[in-house]
């Protein structure tokens, strides 16, 4: 997938919200890229652009190519036939994202019905064979159950279930931990990476020890734009962007060094770079210039005037 | 400071068969002035009703509470209410903790009116020196809750806390629906309170990374039950409960299934269904706390 030039804006009575602004980047075929981000940032919108899940008066440019065709300019029927076969996506909050009154076996099998075009019986089955892949204990009975008779771990199963049961080749995962205990967290970070070995994945998150575990790639998120991106080493090891190495540094297993201030909003960004408010090495040309993503190190990237390593 | 000892509580459940249920069962720990005991286990544990009682928000069915000296348990409520300004509460979600139609200065002068601490001529200038103190600016006092983010308003109840130089604080994930760089500067914040005022702290989270850095002394829940209490250094250093070794394996030890609500707890020890090193004996027979060095108590077979 190759995105380049995105902007997804929407129009509100306070201004428009720049909620990703201008976003190149692109994903292999096997890989996980992961996008951290603090709330509001962005991060969220860019996923559910992708899949073209936005309000109908959010505004879309740039392209999104996605094997050889852009899905910017697909029609909603062919948006349609890619949703959930070529690219699916494991919403947060599986509490709310599942239908509270239909049995957890009917919602998967519905997805594959309407997907594969499988009869009743064979998606009936096909949904217990899923329930069963993600480690859900006798999953044919599990399969006649509703949401609530699940925990919490087990409905963030379900929903894993549900993005891959029709072996789509590229997954959007937004937050697959939130709320979850560690040893649940544990155990869902596990069954992720063997789900999605084969698979190009976006894991959209602002946990880093998650995002640590399961990604080739990270890139950090600020204000709309994407501020650094590398291998997984480079940005834990060699951090370049002031705030990725606030980010890191106000992990409490990092010292708990917080960054002054709070992140601006999509609608009023500062100018120049949009960090440079809350940023202690920020100097004239910061606040005068917003600075381009360059390539710092090979794969290394990163939007700041005074990057250094 | 704090000291509880075989704190209990039992809710009946079940409507055509009452049965008992333990959230809470035979808790001990006591907390000195000036320090914070951090409070760790996964959802349903029964974390959240430990403070609860000890504030008696919720009535214990047995133990013992003694705080600064005084057995809160043997209180009437009239007392109770006199003592309760000492002992305050911090929850998780700040945005529903305030009210939503008080502006912000209202709501910090709340606790200053209803417990006549300051008199009245004195209470605006004591409002803006919480508000700066908990770094917040003087014109948020006019504003309201949806106005100010997440981490403003933990500083609020913050400033509202302070309001009444209470003794003893009880936080309840104070940071859980912060960003991590919000969370750092709130936290920050308590510890820099908690250095001035010399406030006792209970410090009751999932997050071990946040505990670590928060506590002098830590105490490990499953299921109603401590397994693991000790100093912050000794607990994480040499963590001798299964339980407490694999919360901070990052990851590394695997737990299998899940823990079982407080109305089937297991026979013999609670955790031994997950248990990576269960023995015959953990099925049959509830392990008792050992100390196994000063101040260290482990409630494990195989210690």
């Amino acid at each position: 997938m190759r995105i380049s030039d995105l902007k997804t804006n929407f129009p509100t009575p306070d201004g428009i919200v720049r909620a990703v602004d201008t976003i190149d980047l692109s994903i292999r075929d096997t890989e996980t890229f992961g996008l951290i981000g603090e709330t509001g940032c962005g991060k969220t919108v860019l996923g559910l652009t992708i899949m073209r899940l936005l309000h109908p008066a959010a505004t879309m440019e740039g392209e999104i190519i996605y094997k050889g065709k852009n899905l910017l300019e697909a029609s909603e029927a062919e948006m349609r036939t890619i949703r959930g076969r070529e690219i699916a996506i494991i919403l947060q909050n599986p509490t709310t994202s599942l239908n509270p009154v239909m049995r957890v076996g009917e919602q998967i099998a519905e997805a594959i019905r309407l997907h594969q075009g499988l009869n009743k019986k064979d998606a009936a089955a096909k949904a217990v064979e899923m329930l069963d892949a993600v480690r859900i204990p006798s999953p044919s009975q599990r399969a006649n159950e509703y949401p609530h008779e699940f925990s919490g771990g087990m409905k963030q199963r379900v929903m894993i279930a549900m993005g891959l049961a029709c072996n789509p080749s590229f997954i959007i995962a937004d937050e697959p931990t939130k709320g979850l205990d560690v040893t649940i967290k544990a155990q869902i970070v596990e069954l992720m990476k063997e789900m999605t070995e084969r698979k190009a994945m976006l894991l959209i998150t602002h946990d880093l020890s998650v995002a640590r575990e399961l990604c080739d790639r990270i890139a950090l998120m600020y204000a709309g734009e994407l501020v650094e991106y590398a291998p997984l080493k480079g940005i834990f090891e060699s951090p370049l962007h002031p705030y990725t190495r606030g980010f890191l540094g106000s992990l409490p297993e990092r010292g708990l060094v917080p960054i002054p201030g709070m992140s601006p909003s999509l609608i009023d960004f500062p100018d120049g770079c949009r960090f440079h408010p809350r940023c202690e090495h920020a100097t004239e040309v910061c606040r005068r210039e917003h600075p381009e993503l360059v390539e710092f190190n090979a794969g290394h990237f990163v939007r700041c005037h005074h990057a250094r390593s | 400071m704090l000291e509880v000892e075989g704190l209990t509580k039992q809710f009946s459940s079940g409507i055509m068969k009452k049965r008992n249920v333990s959230a809470v069962d035979c808790v001990s720990f006591h907390i000195k002035k000036g320090k914070t005991l951090g409070l760790v286990g996964e959802s349903g544990c029964g974390k959240t009703t430990i403070g609860r009682l000890i504030l008696r928000l919720v009535e214990p069915t047995s133990g013992k509470v003694v705080f600064d000296g005084i057995d809160l348990l043997s209180l009437k409520r009239s007392e109770l209410r006199k003592i309760r300004p000492r002992m305050q509460m911090i929850f998780q979600d700040p945005d529903s903790s305030l009210n939503p139609r008080l502006k912000i200065g209202t709501s910090i002068a709340e606790p200053l009116r209803l417990h006549g601490t300051v008199p009245k001529d004195e209470r605006a200038q004591k409002i803006m020196e919480l508000v700066e103190t908990v770094g917040l600016n003087p014109e948020h006092v006019n504003r309201y809750p949806y106005q100010l983010s997440g981490g403003q308003n933990q500083r609020v109840v913050l400033a509202r806390i302070l309001a009444l130089n209470p003794d003893l604080i009880i936080a309840d994930e104070p940071t859980s629906s912060l960003d991590v760089s919000v969370q750092a500067q709130i936290l920050n914040l308590m510890r820099d309170l908690q250095k001035k005022f010399n406030h006792t702290y209970l410090f009751i989270s999932h997050d071990l990374e946040v505990v670590k850095i928060m506590s002098d002394q830590i105490a490990v829940m499953y299921l109603g039950k401590l397994v693991e209490v000790g100093e912050t250094t000794d607990v994480y250093n040499n963590a001798k409960h299964p339980y407490t070794q694999a919360l901070l394996s990052s990851r590394r030890i695997l737990l299998k299934g899940e823990t079982p609500g407080p109305a089937d707890i297991p026979t013999g020890c609670r955790f031994h269904p997950r248990c990576p090193q269960k023995q015959d004996k953990c099925a049959i027979e509830e392990p008792e706390p050992v100390e196994v060095e000063k101040g260290h108590y482990v409630a494990c077979h195989l210690v």
